[in-house]
């Protein structure tokens, strides 16, 4: 392995921990202004989703410029190419703690309702989720990603449960049905954001062991 | 070995093709299902998502053998790339057509709340923008996929007035909220078909037109 390369694969990892670290902070905040009912927060997420796009064009930049000057083979490929994934699915991630902290916004304007079912204690799990699938990806550690992958069952079947809960009390109180159904589009998003660390932690172990998981686990998709 | 890469190129982007046109009948099928409150048009949504799920395998695979064996250079680079990104948003095309199918055969337990007449019109909306996002990235075509970009707000916004009329329903009549919540989670599975395809048009500005377009649709 050439020196530029190992230069270049090292920048390219940095660039992607930098991505990972910003977009689990504004999951963190978004998950924050939902439950805390904060709107300046809710606002701060958002703005920093430019940010973040732009990273994610930066680093696939990077990539493109690395496949194209250094022609990588073997391991080096895969983890040029898994990070090009690891990329969009961040920026994903990122475009999804935006979706939470409209839904906080959305909120705002409502009469204060209280979630119908344990949207915090969903959002911890989904967070330790995140949290793992990129320490997983920071240490290349294939058991790691394993576990994350099926923490992910648990959060499918918390979000299928929101969904009666959310109608029966549409049917209780249908006065805040308004804000029932966003408190259900939240549990969306949060599950959508585990689906996302799934991604992230099937292309940690594409990485390491050269095995494609994808969709040798997931059944259909889910409620909501 | 260059009329080999070429080749290798054109079974990948046959292969979307594939997946393009399985993901837009998906949606079809699934409205069908709702629609003429048909159980049959749901299992074939169900069948299709398998087939969908492979492809992106594949495609997955072809791809990285492109990257592996033949080198390519910096525009084809990015091509495969938009292909292989392309085909990871039709496969979720496809899981959406499955929860709206899911919806259905919910919906067909129970009598029909009133005639369809928004959702369908919304999932045309949604599954033109499918076929314009992916003629626009066979043909290069920036503007078409600006277009789809541009559509993406007339879906929200009958998504939302959809949702409003759902929410009056419920709020008059309570023995109707069970179907007015599946009605309004079928607005929410069309409006994510959208902003799949707007994710599309996207790409294809991006390639075309180059880095800075990404994510913005002017």
């Amino acid at each position: 392995m050439s020196r530029h390369f190992l230069r270049a694969i090292n920048k390219l990892k940095k660039m992607i921990l930098d991505l990972s670290v910003v977009v689990e902070k504004d999951v963190h905040r978004a998950v924050k202004s939902l439950i805390s009912r904060d709107g300046t927060l809710a606002q701060r997420v958002i703005q920093s989703d430019e940010k973040i796009d732009e990273m994610e064009v930066d680093i696939e930049e990077e990539c493109l410029k690395i496949l194209a000057l250094h022609q990588p083979l073997a391991s080096d490929l895969r983890f040029v190419v898994s990070v090009l994934k690891i990329n969009n699915d961040l920026e994903r991630v990122g475009d999804l703690a935006v979706n939470i902290a409209e839904t906080t916004q959305f909120l705002l304007t409502q009469k204060k309702a209280e979630p119908p079912f344990d949207l915090e204690g969903m959002a911890e799990q989904v967070k330790d989720m995140l949290r793992k699938g990129l320490d997983a990806l920071v240490k290349q550690n294939v058991l790691r990603a394993k576990n994350v992958i099926k923490a992910d069952e648990t959060i499918d079947e918390m979000h299928r449960g929101t969904y009666r809960i959310t109608k029966d009390h549409i049917c209780s109180d249908p006065e805040n049905a308004d804000s029932y159904i966003y408190f259900m589009s939240a549990s969306r998003h949060l599950e959508r954001i585990a689906d996302l660390t799934t991604n992230i932690a099937e292309d940690v172990i594409y990485m390491v062991d050269g095995e494609i998981v994808r969709h040798s686990h997931d059944e259909f998709g889910n409620n909501g | 070995m260059e009329r080999m890469f070429d080749e290798e190129l054109k079974n990948l982007r046959e292969k979307l093709m594939q997946m393009a046109i399985l993901a837009e009948e998906s949606i079809a099928l699934a409205i069908k299902s709702l629609k003429e409150r048909n159980e049959d048009f749901a299992q074939q949504v169900f069948k299709g998502e398998e087939t969908l799920n492979l492809l992106d395998v594949e495609i997955d695979k072809l791809g990285m053998q492109l990257f592996a064996l033949r080198q390519p250079m910096a525009g084809d680079l990015r091509m495969i790339i938009v292909t292989m990104r392309i085909s990871i948003e039709l496969e979720r095309i496809g899981d959406l057509a499955v929860n709206i199918a899911q919806r259905s055969l919910e919906l067909l337990k129970q009598p029909p709340l009133k005639p369809l007449i928004d959702i369908p019109r919304m999932a045309e909306l949604a599954q033109k923008m499918v076929k314009d996002s992916i003629d626009a990235f066979v043909n290069n075509d920036d503007k078409l996929a600006k277009s789809v970009c541009e559509r993406d707000d007339e879906v929200d916004d009958l998504n939302d007035q959809i949702f409003r009329e759902l929410l009056t329903y419920m709020m008059q009549d309570p023995t109707t909220i069970e179907k007015a919540v599946e009605l309004i989670l079928v607005g929410r599975h069309l409006e994510r078909i959208a902003d799949l395809a707007t994710n599309i048009g996207e790409e294809v500005i991006y390639l075309v037109k180059g880095k800075t377009i990404k994510h913005h649709c002017e």
